[in-house]
């Protein structure tokens, strides 16, 4: 308590604080006479009403006890003013109805600090459903024109706009391009130009005055579908307005929103000033958000028909005659295109007809005409990819080069959303924005026209299976079938060979789900083989538009396996799934294996197993949804007020560093073109080869492109890269050059002169290659004032809702699984103690040696004394009476355990048992004997017990170890061992002799920060949560949670992003209060006397004031009094700002020397 | 000729090898007569059916106008006169765009060098010893004529 502020006495609160009537308004009732009063109102009338009951009590002298008991119950009744949840209340005296005290005001999801500080309702603002529209361009969305009519923007009247206001302002507010109100300079009174007469209001309109006119093409406003979990689920459209009653946009932009057209809906707003609109449309503009600062990937890109129809009309043997490609060409022509010129090519085939390819189209959406200037270049597997590159003969080896499509078909994979060898990122890396929306959107009319003449449907006859295809499923189910039953037959006799780590019944689990799946693949791959290519399912499986090979096979074939929870269907019945099936049945049938596809129908057993797996997929689901919601919150909260500062460090709100430098390279993942890299030199590389022939110019030889690269990586241009990404493009230039000597060997120096085209690099062609690099590389500098904090919460969080709450298999090692999916990453973020499956990997030091191998296995897991005992007796005889327990040596040699008799003596003597060495006997290497202790129990009893208890004794291992697994590995052709040890105790796994305790690691971030220390559970946190998206085929850039990962330890010790994990990072009451347990840190907050400086994030809404973050980044430090410096600084300013529109990235060191000035 | 990159005789050794994957096209492999130069070669059978064992001539050449001068890079609609297609059955226009080495550093005797060339997606790839691509440049637009011969 701060003795300067408040003292203890302040602590009784000897007056009651009451609210004014606004407050707790009282609302005039329609359903019986008087009013209804509010919650508070009540209570303080309560209030007021005991403390009358008492002073009458008093007067009237009753009992000292009745008015201790009034006092008692006023003393209730004010601690229910203020938290109506209070708890201990006797249960005579619980109130009967609850109601809302102060607490509960502000506390929960509706209370005041998360209901109405941090999230406030809004005007300008519309919401209604959604529909596609694929002749709208990306970065449109149609507005209805009711919507137009009542989202206004208050334009200032300039010389420019006047005439068109008047005309605007003629119009009135029910007319489209109308307005609503006019607002006089000066004044603040508005005019509603409903009424009154328009054409004088017009006539009156002077330069300054604000007209508020009506929403109009072109006008930028944010749109947004909930839940908000990226930063793109809200982006700025340009509006195009349009009659009926949705909104619309382009497809393709549905997979940033996870927008469907199944009646989603979604919200539209109108930012006021000019100021917004620009930041909203430069920062939050979807052109500018094509890309997910997750990983780099694309997101906003080609989907579903435009997938399948761009893969029909890239195919082969697709040929149009003339009036066809010119119907097709012509649907470029709309929209500002209007007069666009279009350059046909000359057709493919000249003679015996004229016959265009659907390639050469394709091609013109790129590049329409020769004067267009966008080459783009790629050269890419497709997804059906076989081999021989270009000669692929599923035609699957994309090649596009000056922007003309000459091999390979379209698919999902250079056409879709996530993954970089896309056309569309090739254009929106190379040659920007405008380039790639514009071909999306061309791609997306035509596509969608040539869909529509050719027609594509789906009917019975695409899911009919063939008489072949019929009995080759029979064949394959008769084969599985009686493999199932052989296994199930040896399992009962104990035939069968365990797998290692299992026992009987797992492993028969296992090898019959295996070969259940078995069955299912292989009909999948016959009914793929019979299909024609016509086949609709099949073809939008093929270009990656829709569903997969396993959907195709579950309509036509054969359904397959149900899994629940990664088993088979459990028993729900005595010993059995179903009662249509016997008792503990293992066949397929019985235990949820559905032969039937779904075009042959279900039985009733099928169908209702069929059901149950549906179940748990929307059980799943429901579950997720409030899982990964919960935690994407949790996340944000604590990571929002990072962000990056001018000097390139990561700071919270209070300025303590995070890290010194984003992460380790200071480069913005949204900018990587490679795998985590900024550059993919080999696509530049190919890019600038083919973007400028040089056709005049001799290439180069190998020694002269080291050393030119050499001398220009050694120019001033270059001071500005690092280190590492000069050495990664000095590697990549020397691996050019062994490949041209190799090639000049090759030829043995013939000097034919087309030799020069193999491996042609040229001296400018050198020069633009560095320079472009270069450019790659400064614009992947991350800017100041980015709020890396968020855009990490949200690259974790957003994938989370894509994840299933599933274990996965260990890789290669049977029945060792592992927690993964949303409960893994919760274990992580929370910074779990004890977490579900804790897992040491431990390296051998030898681990060439399988013998070597067991022998560890044998000293780290935990033996118990039953395991390698042959039998344990009581002995009586006449004289004595013992325990027997007789080893079995053959056991504990096969198992390479190191003990013998002594040492399991040693063992009894210190376990929980309390014998004593002199009782405990060693007579051969295989017996000991165990004498009776004199106790108060009867002999027999102790003996029993003593039976009982002793196989239990750990004789060997690491006590809270269950299990090891050597895990076999190939490594070039030579096996290497390690060891999987189940079990939390890193320390004592390090400490095994045989271990090599410099490479152990362990899945248990807190065991690790225990035996390693801070640092290593921070490489810990990164690769567990980058193992956890890698196994569910999410990438996300390690920049990412590296941050997470430094913030959970920059503390010292690992800190959870948890409640408790947040209140020892944060200092602010305000971000505490609106997090949880609202109460609890506003009470702490008074009883301290606590202040709260508002830097951060959640503060900065909660008071209405700009945040510290991104625009708001920066400000004046200090203004210093002399004109002269205050002009100096101007200049600099003006100079930084100058500088800033011409190279975002280079204002680092600018705003060094502004620092050094101030 | 001027203009003419490119001319032997082939025969059809192999069509579709690993089976047809193309309704309306297949691919060629032949071998010529006087180079002995390999050849695949995608080619619309619906429009101009090809057989095993066909022997055809095929002309590489740059330009279509008899006179040997370079013709109009671009396509007009009406382009009628009387042009070097006249005497072929089957004529293609597309982009000679890679031309790759295949050494063998230890036989350089047995060292090819391949030109691909797309006809709007339909490929062709030439393959075979550096002497006879004469002339052969990346980013040329090429014509591929072909007339079946008679036995």
């Amino acid at each position: 308590m701060n003795p300067a502020v408040s003292k203890p006495a302040d602590l009784i609160l000897t007056r009651i604080p009451v609210p004014p009537i606004c407050i707790r308004p009282s609302v005039i009732s329609e359903l019986k006479s008087g009013t209804n009063e509010d919650d508070l109102t009540m209570k303080l009338s309560e209030i007021v009403f005991i403390n009358d009951v008492i002073k009458k009590h008093k007067l009237s002298g009753a009992k000292a006890q009745m008015i201790s008991e009034d006092w008692e119950f006023l003393q209730l009744h004010c601690a229910l003013y203020i938290n109506s949840e209070t708890s201990g209340i006797p249960i005579n005296m619980q109130p009967k109805k609850a109601t809302r005290g102060l607490v509960q005001r502000l506390k929960g999801k509706q209370g005041r600090f998360r209901g109405n500080l941090s999230g406030k309702r809004v005007d300008f603002s519309g919401r209604t459903v959604i529909s596609p529209d694929p002749n709208l361009r990306i970065e449109q969305v149609g507005v209805p024109v009711h919507v137009a009519k009542i989202l206004t923007y208050p334009e200032r009247v300039n010389s420019a706009n006047k005439a068109l206001l008047r005309q605007l302002v003629c119009n009135g507010p029910d007319v489209h391009p109308g307005a609503n109100f006019v607002q006089q300079q000066g004044q603040s009174f508005k005019k509603f130009l409903r009424y009154g007469n328009r054409i004088k209001t017009a006539q009156e309109l002077k330069e300054g005055d604000i007209v508020e006119r009506h929403l109009r093409d072109g006008d930028v406003v944010l749109f947004n579908r909930q839940p908000s979990l990226h930063k793109l689920s809200i982006m700025s459209h340009r509006v195009k307005v349009l009659p009926h009653r949705t909104f619309r946009f382009n497809e393709c932009v549905c997979t940033p929103y996870n927008a469907d057209f199944d009646g989603d809906e979604m919200n539209l707003h109108l930012p006021q000033t000019e100021e917004a609109k620009a930041e909203a449309l430069i920062l939050m503009g979807n052109k500018s958000n094509l890309v997910t600062p997750r990983n780099g990937e694309l997101l906003i890109a080609a989907t579903q028909d435009f997938i399948t129809g761009a893969y029909l009309l890239t195919k082969k043997d697709t040929f149009l005659d003339k009036s066809s490609a010119f119907q097709l060409a012509a649907t470029l022509l709309a929209s500002d295109d209007v007069n666009l010129q279009i350059d046909l090519p000359k057709p493919a085939i000249i003679k015996p007809k004229m016959l265009w390819t659907g390639k050469q189209i394709f091609s013109l959406l790129i590049k329409p005409n020769r004067k267009c200037s966008v080459f783009a270049n790629l050269r890419t597997k497709g997804r059906a990819y076989t081999n021989n590159e270009d000669m692929c003969i599923k035609d699957s080896f994309i090649v596009i080069r000056n922007s003309e499509l000459l091999a390979g078909m379209m698919d999902k994979s250079t056409l879709g959303s996530g993954g970089k060898a896309n056309i569309f990122y090739v254009l929106l890396r190379d040659w920007g924005e405008d380039a790639a929306t514009t071909a999306m959107w061309r791609l997306s009319r035509m596509t969608s026209m040539f869909l529509m003449n050719r027609g594509f449907s789906i009917g019975i006859g695409d899911v009919t299976p063939g008489s072949g295809l019929l009995k080759a499923k029979q064949e394959l189910l008769a084969a599985g079938y009686k493999k199932c039953s052989e296994y199930i037959e040896q399992q009962a006799e104990g035939k069968l060979q365990c797998q290692p780590g299992c026992t009987a019944e797992e492993t028969l689990e296992a090898v019959i789900l295996k070969e259940l799946s078995v069955i299912r693949d292989r009909a999948g791959k016959a009914c793929l083989n019979e299909l024609s290519t016509a086949n609709s399912p099949l073809v939008m499986a093929l270009s990656g538009s829709k569903g997969s090979f396993i959907n195709i096979s579950q309509m036509i074939a054969c359904v397959g396996q149900q899994a629940i929870s990664g088993k088979r269907v459990p028993n729900g019945f005595e010993d059995r799934a179903l009662p249509h099936f016997e008792r503990h049945s293992k066949i397929p049938a019985a235990k949820g294996f559905v032969e039937n596809s779904f075009y042959s129908g279900l039985t009733p057993t099928e169908f209702f197993f069929h059901t149950m797996g549906g179940r748990e997929g929307l059980v799943d689901t429901a579950v997720k949804t409030a899982e990964t919601g919960y935690m994407q919150r949790r996340l944000v909260k604590s990571l929002e007020d990072l962000c990056l500062h001018y000097d390139m460090t990561v700071r919270n709100a209070t300025g303590d560093v995070i890290q010194f430098l984003y992460g380790g390279d200071g480069l913005d993942p949204t900018y990587m073109e490679g795998n985590g890299c900024p550059v993919e030199l080999q696509r530049v590389w190919d890019n600038i080869r083919v973007r400028y022939p040089c056709r005049h110019e001799s290439p180069l030889v190998a020694t002269d492109l080291v050393d030119g690269s050499e001398v220009l990586l050694k120019s001033t241009d270059f001071d500005c890269c690092s280190e590492e990404f000069k050495n990664q493009l000095r590697g990549f230039v020397e691996g050019r050059a062994k490949r041209i000597t190799e090639v000049q060997s090759g030829w043995q120096n013939s000097s034919c002169p087309i030799l020069k085209e193999l491996e042609r690099i040229t001296l400018s062609q050198l020069i633009h290659f560095f320079h472009t690099c270069r450019e790659k590389y400064m614009n992947s500098k991350i800017e100041p004032g980015t709020a890396v904090g968020a855009l990490a919460a949200q690259s974790i969080g957003e994938p989370g809702t894509q994840m299933t709450l599933k274990t996965f298999h260990f890789a290669g090692v049977a029945s060792m699984n592992i927690t993964q999916g949303v409960p893994r990453i919760k274990e992580i973020i929370n910074a779990s103690k004890n977490i579900s499956t804790p897992i040491i990997t431990a390296y051998l030091e030898n681990d060439t040696d399988q013998e070597f191998a067991r022998r560890v296995k044998g000293r780290i897991e935990k033996t118990t004394l039953g395991e390698v005992t042959e039998y344990l007796e009581e002995i009586y005889v006449s004289c004595d009476c013992f325990l027997l327990i007789k080893l079995d040596l053959e056991r504990i040699r096969l198992l390479k355990l190191e003990v013998d008799a002594e040492s399991i003596k040693y063992s009894i003597c210190t376990s929980k048992l309390k014998l004593k060495p002199r009782n405990v006997l060693v007579q051969t290497p295989s017996v000991i004997t165990i004498k009776y202790q004199t106790s108060k129990d009867s002999l027999d009893c102790t003996l029993r017990i003593l039976k009982d208890s002793l196989p239990g004794i750990v004789i060997k291992g690491v006590p809270s170890v269950n299990r090891a697994v050597i895990h076999e590995e190939d490594v070039g052709g030579v096996k290497k061992f390690k060891l999987l040890v189940e079990g939390d105790n890193l320390r004592d796994v390090i400490a095994t002799m045989g271990v090599k305790g410099t490479k152990c690691t362990s899945n248990n971030t807190y065991q690790v920060f225990l035996t390693l220390g801070i640092e290593a559970a921070r490489e810990t946190i990164t690769s567990e949560i980058k193992l956890v998206m890698e196994n569910h085929g999410m990438s996300i850039d390690h920049r990412h949670l590296m941050l997470v990962a430094d913030l959970m330890t920059s503390r010292g010790e690992v800190l959870g992003i948890t409640r408790h994990g947040l209140s020892k990072m944060k200092e602010s009451v305000l971000n505490l209060a609106s997090f949880e347990k609202t109460a609890d840190h506003l009470f702490d907050a008074a009883y301290h006397g606590q202040t709260d400086t508002i830097n951060g994030v959640s503060e900065s809404i909660i008071m209405g004031i700009p945040m510290s973050i991104g625009t708001g980044l920066f400000k004046l430090l200090h203004k210093y009094p002399f004109l002269d410096i205050v002009i100096l600084c101007l200049g600099i300013l003006r100079y930084y700002f100058s500088q800033l529109i011409e190279n975002m990235a280079e204002n680092v060191c600018l705003v060094h020397s502004l620092y050094c000035v101030f | 000729m001027a203009g003419v990159l490119f001319e032997d005789i082939f025969n059809v050794k192999d069509i579709d090898p690993t089976g047809k994957q193309f309704d309306r096209v297949s691919r060629l492999h032949c071998e010529s007569e006087s180079f002995k130069m390999d050849l695949i070669l995608d080619v619309n059978t619906w429009l101009y059916p090809m057989e095993l064992g066909d022997k055809f001539r095929l002309v590489l050449t740059t330009t279509l106008r008899e006179d040997g001068y370079p013709d109009n890079p671009e396509w007009t609609p009406l382009d009628a006169e009387c042009t070097r297609a006249d005497s072929f059955e089957y004529v293609m226009h597309g982009k000679l765009y890679r031309i790759e080495g295949d050494e063998n550093p230890k036989e350089p005797s047995k060292n090819k060098l391949s030109a691909y060339v797309s006809y709007g997606g339909l490929l062709m790839r030439l393959q075979g010893d550096p002497n006879n691509l004469h002339g052969f440049e990346v980013d040329q637009a090429l014509y591929l004529l072909m007339k079946k011969l008679a036995f």
